[in-house]
């Protein structure tokens, strides 16, 4: 009958399961010994966990870090594992509050990721290493801002925790082809950058592709505050030296600037809804001249972009969103930290970080020479100019945790027309000064 | 059957109408994903993700197999769904016999606890799990998400199957008792074979629940030799940037073997509901 049938396969199914399960115990014994009896065995290794692609600018050049570092360190194998940004981002304190840490890891800069673990005490102080092995030369002032953190976790001075090795900003993209048609010429001021736009927008082109579910919306609106803002009043917003004004020059215009371009057709009103992904899908099928985002997105226009003719020059203004990248920390619980101190240096040294720059990425410590291809060349010149001149300014969601949806929601509101540049002011100061009573500022 | 009488009728068409719209609802995200999948990123850029392949581009599935070493999540996925659900499965009769058939005091209250234990969100279960894990030294293994996962879906289980035994035909059971049959005998000669489709089911399900679980075993399974197949996926998302093409690709990995266990099993999974109803 039907019941033999079925009886005979449940069977053996449920054999088939068990006989896994039987081989399950076992493996997972075997592997929790052997990553216990690891450190104290002959070969030694060094844990290496980060989260690039492989063949991007950091993963090439890391790549080639690991395999000098097995070279100049015989007997040492690195145990390299990619990780996802998520799994980091969300499980680090466990991970580094356990005996599964790895000997050193990429981590996020900021005060809610790295500052957060500084202050609970899971990372190592990189200080002394830092001055003995002259990372403290190499780093530019605005960069090293990313790698100390002070002991209530916030970031700017203090001790080193972290060492970055690479550098990002905002820029504006262009299409050349676009810009040639309309016969709009690179602009190198705020005026000209203005009538660029209004060019465009006169065709009945929209000039700038936006997003506004996601970060560019931010970057821009805080582009245009830094417009009218100096160093002291950055570092009173993003290092809590000083108060902030939410209704004064800076992000009243921003405010209004955004609402204004919004209303001239500059932006897109639909933008609002826009993420980034389709922003940067958007400029690379050639749909708007300009887009106002990261040095993130480089890599993939010199890989994707097939159908015209495309470049980045500087916003127009001192400043601009940028900063390190993201940093290697050591955790507390390393085995290996003099490894781990060794592998950082290797990734600093003029090879690596030449390597880097051809590949794509903004080296901190390159030689300008070395790099060969043209683009490149622009952007790291583009980022050394920046840097020089003092205008890396960080990012406007780094303040206070969970302010990157704050910003997302108002300026979403300002794109809308849902609400009036000062309700919006209002709506963002709030949380901004309820993380400033919070810290203790 | 029944559903001759209706057939020819304007409202038999108008539910098939309805049906197919929701299948094609259903279907178009896995139909993207596949058509993303066998495009080169350039084509997904300059196309957008509607536009059709121009060729067949397998390099995305390749390069992330390889970069995940994906046969090494599967096998783990595998053993980790496949112990579970066993042992989840076990558990749950074992519960649900002295709950449902035994008539211990105090079942409701039982049941409504396993019931509220169902609807704790994982994250709150995060820290705590984390803490016991280290202290008995299962953290990084698959045995801990093994226990874990036994004992949530053994919480669901308990649940549905005391319910389902609690209406159990009386008559066989004392018959058996009269017959002089142990308890244990009774619930291994009996219940189970009588239940054995439900508990069917219950197996499936357990086995494609955990399959997809990504959170707890993202916490508990922390080098790259343990993980499973949806935390593999999870490497590709990036800080800032995403490719679309090879998150298809292992997105399709990812559905891949899921769809394949419930076309083997869906003989015996649309039998054990039928042959459960008429019993």
């Amino acid at each position: 009958m039907v019941k033999l049938g079925r009886s005979a396969a449940v069977a053996a199914l449920a054999a088939a399961v068990l006989a896994l399960g039987a081989c399950g115990g076992s493996d997972g014994k075997s592997e929790g010994g052997g990553a216990g009896g690891g450190g104290s065995a002959e070969a030694k290794t060094l844990t290496l966990w980060h989260y690039e692609t492989g063949n991007s600018a950091m993963g090439t050049a890391w790549a080639e870090a690991m395999k000098e570092f097995e070279a100049s360190h015989p007997g040492v194998k690195v145990k390299f594992e990619e990780k996802g940004f998520e799994q980091i981002q969300k499980t680090a304190g466990m991970v580094l509050n356990s005996d599964e840490a790895p000997d050193i890891m990429e981590y996020n800069k900021g005060n809610a990721t790295a500052g957060l673990l500084s202050k609970q005490g899971l990372l190592t102080d990189l200080t002394e290493e830092a001055t003995k092995r002259g990372w403290d030369k190499l780093l530019s002032p605005s960069l090293q801002t990313t790698a100390k953190y002070d002991e209530r976790g916030i970031m700017g001075s203090g001790k080193w925790f972290g060492v970055p090795n690479y550098g990002e900003y905002v820029m504006v993209y262009y299409n050349k082809d676009m810009f040639e048609k309309a016969g709009v010429k690179v602009p190198t001021t705020f005026d000209e950058f203005t009538a660029a736009l209004d060019t465009f927008a006169k065709k009945g082109t929209t000039p700038i592709a936006m997003a506004g579910a996601e970060y560019p919306a931010q970057q821009l609106f805080y582009l245009l505050a830094l417009n009218k803002a100096n160093r002291a009043w950055i570092d009173s917003f993003e290092l809590y030296k000083g108060k902030v004004d939410f209704h004064g020059p800076e992000f009243t215009y921003a405010a209004q600037t955004i609402s204004d371009w919004v209303k001239k057709g500059y932006i897109a009103k639909n933008s609002a809804g826009m993420k980034a992904e389709d922003m940067g899908v958007a400029f690379i099928g050639g749909k708007f001249p300009i887009m106002v985002s990261g040095s993130w997105w480089f890599g993939r226009m010199q890989e994707e972009i097939k159908g015209f003719k495309w470049g980045s020059f500087l916003w127009p203004g001192q400043f601009a969103p940028g900063s390190s990248g993201n940093i290697w920390v050591v955790p507390e619980k390393s085995k290996n930290k003099d490894l781990a101190y060794d592998f950082i240096d290797i990734t600093m040294k003029k090879e690596v970080q030449n390597l880097l720059g051809n590949s794509g990425g903004i080296p901190v410590a390159a030689d300008p020479a070395a790099i060969t291809d043209e683009q490149n060349k622009e952007l790291i010149e583009n980022f050394n100019k920046l840097s020089t001149q003092d205008g890396l300014a960080f990012y406007p969601d780094w303040p206070a945790p969970g302010y990157y949806d704050v910003l997302v929601s108002g300026v979403q509101e300002l794109i809308n027309g849902d609400k009036k540049p000062e309700e919006v002011l209002d709506e963002i100061a709030q949380p901004y000064n309820d993380n400033l009573a919070d810290i203790g500022n | 059957m029944t559903s001759d009488r209706h057939f020819g009728q304007p409202g038999r068409w108008a539910v098939l109408a309805a049906l197919v719209v929701l299948a094609v609802v259903m279907l178009v995200p896995f139909a993207i994903v596949t058509l993303n999948a066998f495009k080169s990123p350039a084509e997904y850029s300059s196309g957008g993700p509607l536009s059709l392949p121009q060729g067949l581009y397998l390099d995305g599935i390749v390069t992330f197999w390889q970069r995940v070493d994906f046969g090494l999540k599967l096998w783990n996925s595998l053993l980790i769904s496949g112990v579970v659900a066993v042992a989840a499965v076990l558990l749950s009769v074992l519960n649900a016999y002295a709950l449902g058939v035994g008539r211990v005091r105090g079942r409701l209250w039982l049941l409504v606890l396993f019931l509220v234990a169902n609807t704790l969100p994982q994250e709150a279960l995060v820290y705590p799990l984390y803490y016991l894990a280290k202290q008995v030294g299962l953290y990084d293994s698959k045995l801990a998400v093994m226990l874990i996962f036994t004992v949530i879906q053994g919480a669901f289980g308990t649940y549905l199957l005391s319910s389902v035994l609690g209406q159990f035909p009386r008559g066989i059971l004392e018959a058996a008792e009269i017959d002089g049959a142990s308890r244990w005998r009774i619930l291994w000669g009996i219940v189970v074979p009588v239940s054995r489709p439900t508990l069917t089911v219950l197996l499936i399900f357990f086995f494609i629940w955990t399959w997809n679980e990504f959170f707890l075993p993202m916490v508990f399974l922390i080098s790259n030799d343990n993980q499973t197949v949806p935390v593999a996926l999870g490497v590709l998302q990036g800080e800032k940037m995403m490719d679309a093409t090879m998150s298809s690709a292992s997105a399709l990995l990812g559905i891949v073997p899921a769809v394949a266990f419930f076309l083997i099993f869906q003989r015996t999974l649309t039998r054990g509901i039928t042959v459960g109803a008429i019993k």
